[in-house]
């Protein structure tokens, strides 16, 4: 099987960091921080190493102020609940996954936000000029999707940054999409805090995510229960990480993650993320010249991830999919993508499109065999 | 045969009934719909081909025709 379908979740997964995982799971796999035993005591040590392997990695502030969710949408949730205040106004953009735009779609219906949504630009990128003109004095904040799981469009988050900074407002990152494919500077950039989920380009399993947050937020807790510490308190704890984490945490995801992300920075993934890029220009070639396909924002290469969105025709996006499934045993996804406001803006709200998403683990050899598929396909 | 007319089917072969009594039987054993390679393997047909035999292809044409829901897949 030909698997292109990473944006969703990365495959095959490395197997050396996850069997180094499973191992220290095996070893160590005592309930973190909630006893003085040393076991305990040892795995808190090792969750601990890995909020500093993302403090770093995402170039943060403080990693006691890196905090655990279950994947980016559990993060998001997290951190849009813990900032919004009654009556307040919030930005985000049409580029949107469903993670962020249902939380504050019923929000907005609850009636304790206002929201407005930018919308992005031909290429698929959001104008900073479009954002200044959406900010308000009331604005909380502003989150927008670092990289489009549609259209791969990389967003100019230090400009953003900017324009929410003349105005003093945070501005938040959804970093779903690009953490692990595209350098991300938390601090450097300005950007008030980011959510990040571990199975699609960390190569971690699913599961596991979470939340860096700078000192310029203070996120309330909205769920609330045992945190190891302060427990004669009722109330839960504001100190960070358990201000944001109830609950006993994914050890094994942790562990997997820490394990990750070292293997990420290996030369050997490198270069496996350059030949992604170099199989992402030879799949935007190939389709390009096959007749009938229509390539959705993608005139430039720049700030893009190695995803490509297109049609066949008018044939149905699941249809294709089916058939390159069935028939060649090519996995993509088609659909919405759940990220409808896109499709909206591409004029394919009604039967989306179908996605080829690259891996570190394709081949060029994949590459021509989803071509030669395609093609056999458009000539029906 | 009228829903298939309906739909724009003037020929209604032997292969068309090869998918639709097979979507039924799969559907009446395992109470969902079958996945890719099962149709092929049932059929004998591909993907291509089955979905080439009604207006509307698998999803909209077959399936529908055979009375059956689709696969819940995320959209």
């Amino acid at each position: 099987m030909i698997y292109l379908d990473n944006a969703a979740t990365s495959f095959p997964k490395p197997a050396a960091p996850l069997r180094r995982a499973l191992e220290t799971y095996l070893r160590v796999g005592a309930s973190p921080g909630r006893g003085g035993y040393d076991l305990a005591v040892e795995a808190e040590q090792m969750v601990d190493g890995v909020r500093r392997k993302l403090c770093r990695f995402f170039g943060g502030n403080e990693s006691y102020r890196v905090c655990f969710a279950y994947n980016a949408t559990d993060a998001l949730n997290t951190l849009i609940q813990g900032l919004i205040e009654p009556g307040c106004h919030v930005v985000s953009t049409r580029l949107e996954h469903n993670s962020v735009l249902r939380p504050l779609h019923h929000l907005k219906q609850a009636g304790l936000i206002e929201l407005d949504l930018i919308s992005i630009n031909a290429q698929g990128f959001v104008e900073p000029e479009a954002l200044a003109e959406a900010l308000r004095p009331d604005t909380k904040f502003v989150l927008v999707n670092h990289a489009s799981n549609v259209l791969g469009t990389v967003q100019p988050v230090e400009l953003l940054a900017e324009v929410c900074r003349n105005k003093g407002i945070p501005l938040l990152l959804d970093a779903s999409q690009s953490a692990g494919l595209v350098p991300i500077r938390l601090q450097e950039w300005g950007v008030a805090g980011l959510a990040f989920t571990g199975h699609k380009s960390l190569l971690a399993p699913t599961g596991i995510g979470g939340l860096v947050i700078s000192p310029k937020i203070d996120p309330k807790p909205t769920r609330f229960g045992g945190t190891g510490v302060d427990s004669q308190n009722l109330s839960h704890s504001l100190e960070y990480p358990h201000r944001l984490e109830a609950g006993t945490i994914n050890l094994f995801g942790i562990l997997a993650l820490g394990e990750c992300l070292a293997y990420l920075e290996s030369p050997g993934h490198q270069a496996a993320l350059d030949r992604e890029k170099y199989l992402f220009v030879r799949l935007r070639e190939g389709l390009s010249v096959i007749k009938g396909i229509t390539i959705y924002a993608a005139e430039t290469l720049d700030n893009r991830l190695p995803l490509l969105t297109c049609n066949l025709r008018d044939m149905p996006a699941r249809d294709v999919a089916d058939i390159l499934d069935g028939d060649f045993g090519i996995a993509v996804r088609s659909g919405l993508h759940c990220a409808p406001l896109v499709h909206q803006e591409l004029g394919t709200g009604k039967n989306g499109a179908l996605r080829f998403s690259l891996g570190p683990f394709n081949s060029g050899e994949d590459i021509e065999a989803a071509l030669r598929a395609m093609s056999l396909i458009a000539q029906k | 045969m009228i829903l298939a007319q309906e739909s724009g089917l003037v020929d209604f072969g032997e292969k068309h009934w090869r998918l639709i009594r097979f979507l039924r039987e799969f559907y009446g054993y395992n109470g969902r719909a079958p996945l890719n390679k099962q149709i092929k393997e049932g059929t004998g047909m591909s993907i291509l081909e089955s979905g080439d035999l009604f207006p509307g292809g698998l999803k909209n044409g077959a399936r529908r025709l055979a009375g059956l829901p689709n696969p819940k897949t995320c959209s």
